[in-house]
């Protein structure tokens, strides 16, 4: 080879990949998304040794906590996996924290409609959040601020910021990946909606901008409102969290790093698999507790941290905490995180009851008693989330009752199991609450105004969000398992749940899940049910026995010897159709069962018995939880004077105490 | 503390030789709350006689099922409920502000004064009685008005604390204060009420300027009486929860009425017990300066003589 040849070869050689770099530079900033990175396959997190779910962000925050200002000041880097099978040229981001502002959507809604934590009697400048981006850039395609424009796709609110959209110059390609750096400054508010400071307390939720989900064809990216929740796609966080040293602090996700720095602060970074959301809380007083449980798929570090006046209460925390994690783990699937925090957060504070993956807040007081089981009630409602919200991941804002309302039935089951029917709640001095009758008692307060099928923000006001999404819901799925059996409900449930856990099923997933498994057709109930707002009651409207020879002027009773001819008359009062049974008694001890489809308006009985009529009831084991009238769904012949008497006796008395109070302190 | 014990001995004493009153006085609170809640008794009884969930309501007291029955459109709503009972807790105590002159004018007279007296008794000093309640709702008003607004102020300061129990120890703290003055402000008025019936007294200031000097020349031992006579009434209301609760089945109506008037006419005796004490000790006050102020004060006498002054037994020593 002569010397030229090979000079030219080496010059080939050499050069060829420099001007192939070059070329994919160029093709780079023709498309960033050729070589994004890819978002990390890890199982830090999770008891797996592959992922759980298709992952399709991931998020790395730096972020630094102002205790004094309350203000948050981090860069995002958000890394987006086009898996929609189209290009994207628009992405909304939710900025959750603009919601508390006076001329908010949020805060209209909740003045006018009231809300779980707030009543905005008057505003105050502490009720203020913000979530503002200081910079928006997409590698690769420059700095895009001054693209960004506020969208208000439910209610053209033009004073609602909690969306943001921003048009890239290029679309990203199916399968391709797109890289956001996002720097933004939050003023996180005095809690509200279960986010925010209180005294020296702070919970740090929907803190950060979150893309929307694409779903069905559309991106899925919901103003904030009083009555909706969220929805987000999984993938992995990285959040690293600087803050005072004297913060004890717990998140989402593992702990994997942290350092104390010089000016007084520490860093602590997190990591979290297969999750859709992160959310960090931080008090100097808290006292921690640490327990594992052994779960299907690996060990379970849990993390209880108290309030110092509830420190007492920490292991009735842990006991419900284990023992919910055990029901659901053998009742629905098992649960594959490494970690689960539990927060007892500020007394007072709006930050009581919520869930974010594997982070979740309880609610007590320092003087409960033990026979009070709403911190109990609290914690397994939280936990449940971890399926339903955490895991199946159903859209919020549209399907709620999917997360909250299965999560109510499955509060039911549980606290059932665990504390007995009707003594779930309380069992204090013989007066005992079921968690059943709660969750009726939800129901029946509005059961009629909205379909569960509904969008969360279009309910007719925030009693009928929770009575609907909640009470009914449960009522629904524990009337249903008197047509498919309680065994079959919960099997159903656990395909579910297994089929469906990490995608974003839609109502008509689990509906027809629970056909499959029954092996029925549903359609009937659930069109009522579940997409209707038919009103369920029936009632027994008549009952008497007459002796048969009643026109005899000397005719004398006997029993068990005269013959009556008795009648019992059932009623169908509201327009919900439903098979129902009624068990008619009588006076010599005989029990009869009736079936009546429910239909007709009504339906009548007749018997020729030598007894007569005690008693009917229908539904007399109780096990329908739709009907908004327990009360005349039985009637007997002969009245029973003394509930009402003991109930008066303990009005007649509150009454004459205050009589006497009131002589005692003024004559 | 032997001279306080024997206060309260005494009141006792004068309480129980004429417990009459309290009977008469409970038959009345139990005739007047029967009115009024006699809406709510028919509710009741149109909704759950006949229902068999009411059961659940008689064994044992599920919460739930209450709650489903005021729920329903059908019971009404709450005003309903609440306005006429009021109506007759205010009947209650118009009729006790009637009764309570003769009553004290018993407490400080040796023997039982016929009916006719203790109506006569009553008629005569209705009026001056409800003066005697117009000074007491402005003092207490304004004082108890005072303590309260200081009450809510330091209350709300205690909720930022970082300290769960500040807020209820403050308020411990502060209704405690409260209820202490409010029972020295009572004890105050009590006396008042036994001047006016015992002087016969027309100008009420006179009786409110005098009782207002007893209670500030005894008012330790006034209100060591007073308080354990109202700790004992807090023992009753423990006893009587403990008893319904330990031996009253939940089905037991009967059983659950006779704690609950028993509690009831207990409550109406230690408030009488009260007045009792602050009679005795008002007879003693008298007896002791009683010549003193037959000489000191210029006005004319008044028509009736002096009261007679109870017998005391032996081992009682007045309190001077």
């Amino acid at each position: 080879m002569s010397l030229c040849k090979t000079l030219t070869l080496l010059l080939v050689t050499t050069l060829a990949p420099l001007v192939a770099v070059a070329q994919i530079a160029e093709a780079e900033a023709a498309n960033p998304a050729v070589v994004a990175p890819l978002i990390p396959d890890t199982t830090v997190a999770i008891n797996s040794s592959a992922p759980l779910s298709q992952r399709v962000v991931a998020y790395d925050i730096d972020a630094n906590y102002d205790a004094v200002k309350h203000t948050l000041d981090g860069t995002e880097l958000l890394t987006y996996h086009n898996l929609t099978g189209q290009p994207l040229d628009r992405f909304p981001f939710h900025l959750y924290l603009n919601a508390f502002q006076p001329k908010a959507t949020w805060v209209r809604e909740a003045k006018a409609m009231g809300s779980r934590d707030t009543s905005y009697e008057e505003w105050e400048e502490k009720d203020r959040g913000s979530d503002e981006i200081k910079s928006f850039e997409v590698v690769g395609m420059g700095d895009l601020t001054s693209k960004l424009e506020f969208i208000q796709p439910d209610d053209g609110n033009k004073d609602d910021k909690t969306v943001v959209r921003v048009i890239v110059p290029k679309a990203v390609a199916p399968g391709d990946y797109v890289q956001f750096k996002i720097k933004f400054h939050d003023q996180l508010p005095e809690t509200q909606a279960r986010s925010g400071w209180n005294r020296d307390f702070v919970l740090g939720g929907q803190w950060f901008p979150k893309v929307g989900v694409w779903w069905h064809g559309a991106w899925n990216c919901h103003q904030y409102h009083a009555t909706t929740e969220f929805f987000a796609d999984f993938g992995v966080y990285d959040v690293s969290l600087t803050l005072p040293q004297n913060e004890v602090v717990g998140a989402s996700g593992v702990r994997v790093k942290e350092a104390k720095n010089f000016d007084g602060t520490q860093t602590l970074t997190y990591h979290g698999d297969d999750i859709h959301d992160f959310a960090w809380t931080a008090s100097p007083r808290y006292r921690v507790a640490e327990d594992t449980f052994q779960g299907a798929m690996g060990t379970v570090q849990l993390r209880l941290m108290m309030q110092p006046a509830h420190w007492n209460q920490e292991q009735r925390h842990a006991r419900i905490l284990k023992e919910s994690l055990d029901q659901f783990e053998r009742w629905y699937g098992p649960y594959p995180y490494k970690t689960l925090t539990l927060v007892d957060p500020e007394p007072d504070s709006a930050a009581f009851g919520m869930e974010y993956p594997t982070f979740i807040t309880g609610g007590t007081s320092w003087w409960m008693p033990a026979l009070i089981h709403e911190p109990e009630l609290v914690v397994e409602h939280e936990f449940g989330h971890q399926y339903w919200y955490g895991m199946v991941a159903t859209n919020e804002f549209e399907d709620a009752w999917m997360d909250e309302g299965i999560n109510s039935y499955t509060e039911v089951k549980v606290m059932d199991s665990i504390f007995g029917p009707d003594t779930s709640i309380r069992n204090l001095f013989g007066a005992t609450y079921g968690e059943r009758e709660d969750q009726r008692l939800f129901y029946i307060g509005a059961a009629d105004l909205d379909p569960m099928a509904r969008n969360a923000w279009q309910y007719a006001n925030s009693h009928s969000y929770e009575g609907v999404t909640y009470g009914k819901t449960a009522c629904v799925l524990l009337t249903l398992e008197k047509i498919v059996g309680e065994d079959t409900m919960r099997n159903a449930l656990h395909t579910y749940f297994m089929r469906y856990r990490f995608t974003h099923p839609t109502k008509e997933d689990v509906l027809k899940t629970i056909e499959e498994i029954s092996g029925r057709d549903l359609r009937w109930y659930f069109n009522q049910a579940v997409y209707g707002t038919q009103v369920f009651d029936y009632e027994v409207m008549q009952i008497s026995s007459d002796p048969v020879n009643w026109y005899e002027k000397d005719l004398k009773e006997k029993k068990g010897e005269t013959l009556y001819e008795s009648r019992v008359l059932l009623h169908r009062k509201g327009d919900f159709t439903f098979p129902v049974e009624v068990e008619i008694r009588f006076d010599n001890g005989e029990r009869v069962r009736e079936q009546w489809d429910g239909q007709d308006r009504w339906v009548k009985f007749n018997y020729q018995k030598k007894a007569k009529i005690e008693s009917a009831e229908i539904d007399p084991d109780h096990t329908i939880y739709l009907d908004r009238d327990n009360f005349n769904n039985s009637r007997t012949m002969e009245p029973n004077k003394a509930p009402a008497r003991k109930l008066a006796n303990y009005w007649s008395f509150v009454v004459q105490s205050l009589s006497q109070f009131l002589a005692w302190w003024l004559v | 503390m032997k001279e306080d014990t024997n206060l309260i001995l005494a009141g006792l004493r004068i309480v129980s030789r004429h417990k009459g009153y309290i009977f008469w006085l409970w038959l009345l609170n139990l005739s007047l709350a029967e009115f009024g809640t006699a809406a709510v008794r028919n509710r009741l009884h149109t909704v759950l006689d006949h229902s068999l969930l009411a059961d659940r309501l008689l064994q044992g007291f599920d919460r739930g099922v209450y709650l489903e029955m005021v729920a329903r459109p059908e019971w009404g709503s709450s005003p309903g409920s609440a306005v006429p009972a009021m109506y007759f807790t205010i009947l209650f105590f118009i009729v006790t502000l009637f009764c309570m002159p003769g009553v004290l004018d018993a407490y400080t007279s040796e023997g039982r004064p016929s009916r006719e007296d203790f109506f006569r008794c009553c008629g005569r000093n209705l009026w001056r009685f409800v003066r005697v309640l117009v000074f007491y709702g402005i003092v207490a008003g304004l004082i108890g008005g005072a303590l309260f607004s200081g009450h809510v102020a330091l209350v709300h300061a205690s909720e930022k604390s970082t300290y769960e129990l500040l807020p209820f120890y403050t308020n411990l703290a502060t209704l405690g204060v409260i209820f202490l003055v409010l029972t020295v402000i009572r004890v105050w008025f009590d006396l008042a009420q036994v001047d006016v019936v015992v002087r016969d007294q027309r100008a009420v200031r006179k009786s409110v300027i005098a009782a207002f000097g007893y209670t500030q020349q005894n008012l330790i031992p006034l209100l060591a009486a007073y308080g354990i006579i109202c700790l004992l009434a807090l023992a009753v209301l423990a006893g009587g929860i403990w008893v319904w609760h330990s031996f009253v089945p939940s089905s037991n109506v009967l059983g659950a009425f006779v704690v609950t008037q028993v509690m009831l006419v207990l409550w109406l005796g230690m408030r009488f017990w009260q007045r009792a004490t602050a009679a005795a000790f008002y007879m003693r006050q008298a007896t002791v300066d009683a010549p003193t102020q037959a000489t000191a004060d210029p006005t004319p006498a008044p028509e009736v003589t002096l009261p007679v002054v109870p017998p005391l037994d032996g081992d009682v020593k007045l309190l001077v």
